[in-house]
């Protein structure tokens, strides 16, 4: 038997409560501890995590936080399936995202900086990951490495985004949204649903890729003038550090975890992430779509209070319309939790028998 | 001059029916007048928010700006009476509404279980919202509660409460659960799925009576009395046209429905128009009586806002579909499913036969006259009904739609598919 939604806004820790913010703070304060020490703003900020890592014989903070990332996972995962286990798409899911993150995202690194080599996270590829495609990046990573990240990056990412869609990466693979679909599970109804947020994230994801854009074009282009321009080489640099601090630490980290409790589990991931910006570009022009069921919608509005991307899916099944969004992470939860079976998530290209008849829309 | 349209009820079938009018009339004057909610929203999902899966603003089917972005009006308030000679209608704190035409779209109320006390507070209904807030305070965990009677209400309130921790008797007069859907096979997979959540599932349990016991209430049931704290009574439920007495708007004197013809407009008085639960409206076999479902609501709401703007419009009953959950089970159905319980009207044998596969929890009947398929059961997987309802229409033989089954899969990705198997059984009669 497993226990479902049905008591979501039962658990004081889901509802915005005093719980729920002291738990936003612990996590904000957390994420604070991690990044300020030794970044390029706050570089005196007290490091207390260092000693704990050395204390556990872990090598360094990174690990420790890896480490407590995949406790995070784990637990969350338990509560997850134990929700949501009676759906294969969410097992398996669920179990994959364990998989890269226990394998490829800790013990990957641990065992390298064990080796005393540099430690790598294959899962995390450019724009996510925004040094990977810097010229200074690739230059210190072995051939084969530096290869997989463009190609990855460039290539792989990309295409599986327009075959399979972007929860390829954003619910299978990725470490962010690993946090999200697991620990993250008490909180992701908590998304704003408005138009208004619909509207900021259209500007604010896509800001933050333009961002991207630009700090890897000046890394490149300092790259490529080699030795020559100081003014641009001092610009690069700058760049890259306010974009690595304000986005990459406060952005993906601190508000990205810290406002789980109180606004849902993706607020990274639909107003920030650069990775879930261009992965969306590519997805809406994909194969990647939500099947709706014709006429068979009761409008009870479980697939929009469950959508952690804020989507107000029950419009779409109301009306018999298709959903594609850029947005969309294909968490699959609207289907699973449609009381009715009118959702269905299809990568199929053409709109065979079976693929619903509903009409198709095209909404970024 | 502007037309003034007033709707009783904000439910679906009247929203519904604000919207076509807006959509035909941008220049209308339309009321919305209502004493349940301010923003509509979907009655179905009452037992999500008995539970704790949904706010009550979740249901909430637009956005709270609706009113004003379509330029609804709205009065908060129930309707005592309605005057058609003055086109009145008087409101319980004494306000007055006039309309040009009038829309009643006031939905069900719980049909009482006989032998309660109308006004026993341990006794409850789960119909409207007033019904959820008094069984939301009264549901506390640990209670017991007999949940009576064996429909898709009661099974939605015995999944609520157990979620709230209260101990669930749920009691069900027929021989099995949902006879007028589900036969017998079906109907045991679905209780032993809801006995397996710890539910006290029983069958061929009337309640001749209940009665106060201390601040228990004790029912009388053919096994021996039963003492609980609440008793929900999911019996039915019946169009809430009682306010319609006197007015000279027809109803029918069995079921309460308004009496109203192909376009929804009432038989008896001019510019008053009918539509969702409390509407006596034609059915796909011909019958004439109040139909209580989400989806020809939603349709005769339509229908009911173009026939008040003056279109020439006509309520056609389509196919029979529908879906339900029990518990985590899902039911999907579409064509004719005859009922086959004993004492439900079974059609003639003759050149009916009915093919019944079941894997676990998940099952599937296609019944058969004369090797042509009507209609289509299911439990526990997904289908996509349009594909049954094309078959249906388009005269398939049972041995042409077997094969063909994956088309109408609508499972969740990576689940493993429903496929008809030589185990199945065909076996004459519906």
């Amino acid at each position: 038997m497993h226990a479902g939604l049905l008591d979501t806004y039962r658990r004081p820790v889901s509802t915005r409560g005093g719980l729920a913010v002291l738990l936003s703070l612990v996590l904000t304060a957390f994420y604070l501890l991690l990044y300020l020490p030794g970044s390029a703003y706050v570089p005196s900020f007290p490091d207390l995590l260092t000693p704990i890592a050395h204390a556990l014989h872990l090598p360094d903070k990174w690990l420790l936080y890896g480490l407590l990332y995949s406790v995070a996972m784990v637990a969350g995962a338990v509560f997850m399936l134990r929700r949501h286990g009676n759906s294969r798409y969410h097992r398996i899911r669920t179990y994959t995202l364990l998989a890269v993150q226990i394998g490829l995202a800790f013990s990957l690194p641990l065992v390298l900086a064990v080796l005393g080599k540099p430690q790598v996270y294959l899962s995390y590829v450019w724009p996510l990951s925004y040094d990977k495609l810097f010229p200074g990046t690739l230059k210190q990573l072995p051939v084969y490495l530096a290869l997989y990240f463009v190609v990855a990056s460039l290539v792989v990412f990309p295409v599986l985004a327009f075959t399979k869609g972007k929860r390829f990466y954003c619910s299978w693979i990725c470490g962010c949204g690993g946090l999200a679909e697991t620990f993250g599970d008490p909180w992701r109804h908590l998304s704003d649903k408005s138009a208004r947020a619909w509207r900021f994230e259209q500007v604010s994801v896509h800001t933050v890729l333009g961002l991207v854009l630009l700090t890897t074009g000046l890394m490149i282009a300092d790259a490529a003038g080699a030795t020559g321009d100081g003014r641009l080489h001092g610009l690069a640099e700058h760049t890259r550090s306010a974009y690595g601090f304000f986005v990459g630490a406060l952005f993906s980290g601190v508000l990205g975890v810290g406002l789980y409790p109180l606004m849902g589990t993706r607020v990274w991931c639909r107003y920030g992430c650069p990775m879930a910006a261009l992965l969306g570009l590519v997805q809406k022009f994909g194969r990647f779509r939500i099947t709706v069921k014709k006429d068979m919608c009761i409008a009870c509005g479980n697939c929009s209070t469950y959508c952690e991307m804020g989507i107000d899916v029950r419009q779409y099944a109301m009306n018999n319309l298709d959903i594609k969004r850029a947005s969309c992470v294909g968490c699959g939860m609207c289907a699973h939790v449609c009381p009715r079976g009118v959702l269905r998530l299809e990568t199929r290209s053409d709109a065979g028998p079976g693929a619903g008849a509903g009409e198709w829309v095209l909404d970024l | 001059m502007t037309v003034h349209h007033v709707i009783v009820g904000n439910s679906i079938a009247g929203v519904e029916a604000a919207l076509a009018i807006r959509r035909r009339d941008a220049d209308a004057r339309i009321t919305l007048v209502s004493g349940e909610h301010a923003h509509p929203f979907a009655r179905v999902s009452l037992m999500y928010v008995l539970c704790g899966q949904l706010s009550l603003r979740d249901t909430e089917l637009h956005g709270r700006d609706l009113y004003e972005r379509m330029r609804f009006e709205r009065v908060h308030g129930w309707v005592r009476r309605v005057d058609p000679t003055t086109r009145t209608l008087h409101l319980d704190d004494g306000a007055t509404v006039g309309w040009d035409r009038l829309l009643l779209a006031v939905g069900s109320r719980a049909r009482r279980l006989p032998g309660t006390d109308p006004d026993d507070p341990a006794v409850h209904h789960f119909v409207r919202l007033e019904d959820l807030e008094r069984l939301d305070r009264a549901a506390v965990r640990g209670r017991s509660v007999a949940v009576v009677g064996g429909g898709l209400i009661g099974v939605e309130v015995a999944e609520a409460l157990h979620a709230r921790g209260l101990r669930v008797h749920f009691l069900i007069r027929e021989p099995w659960y949902f006879p007028v859907a589900l036969d017998g096979r079906e109907s045991e997979v679905v209780a032993a799925h809801i006995r397996g959540h710890g539910v006290d599932v029983r069958t061929r349990c009337a309640v001749s009576g209940v009665e106060p016991v201390g601040e228990k209430r004790r029912l009388r049931l053919p096994d021996g009395p039963l003492d609980v704290d609440l008793v929900v009574a999911a019996v039915g439920v019946e169009p809430a046209t009682g306010f319609l007495a006197g007015s000279g708007v027809a109803v029918h004197p069995q079921t309460g429905g308004v009496e109203v013809g192909d376009d929804l407009r009432s038989s008896s008085t001019p510019d008053v128009v009918a539509a969702g639960d409390c509407a006596q409206v034609a059915w796909a076999d011909g019958s004439r009586r109040p139909e209580q479902l989400w989806y020809t609501a939603r349709d005769q709401g339509r229908v009911a806002g173009l026939a008040m703007v003056g279109d020439e419009v006509r309520y056609r009953r389509g196919t029979w579909y529908n879906s339900a959950k029990f518990f985590d089970l899902e039911y999907t159905t579409a064509g004719w499913i005859p009922a086959s319980h004993p004492g439900a009207q079974v059609p003639p044998s003759e050149g009916w036969t009915t093919w019944y596969q079941a894997d676990g929890v998940r099952t599937l009947r296609v019944v058969c006259k004369d090797g042509v398929v009507k209609g289509f059961n299911a439990l526990g997987a997904r289908w996509d009904h349009t594909v049954w309802l094309r078959w249906i229409q388009e005269r398939r033989a049972l041995a042409w739609v077997l094969p063909r089954l994956a088309e109408s899969h609508f499972h969740e990705e990576l689940d493993r598919p429903f496929l008809a198997a030589p185990t199945a059984t065909l076996t004459e009669g519906a």
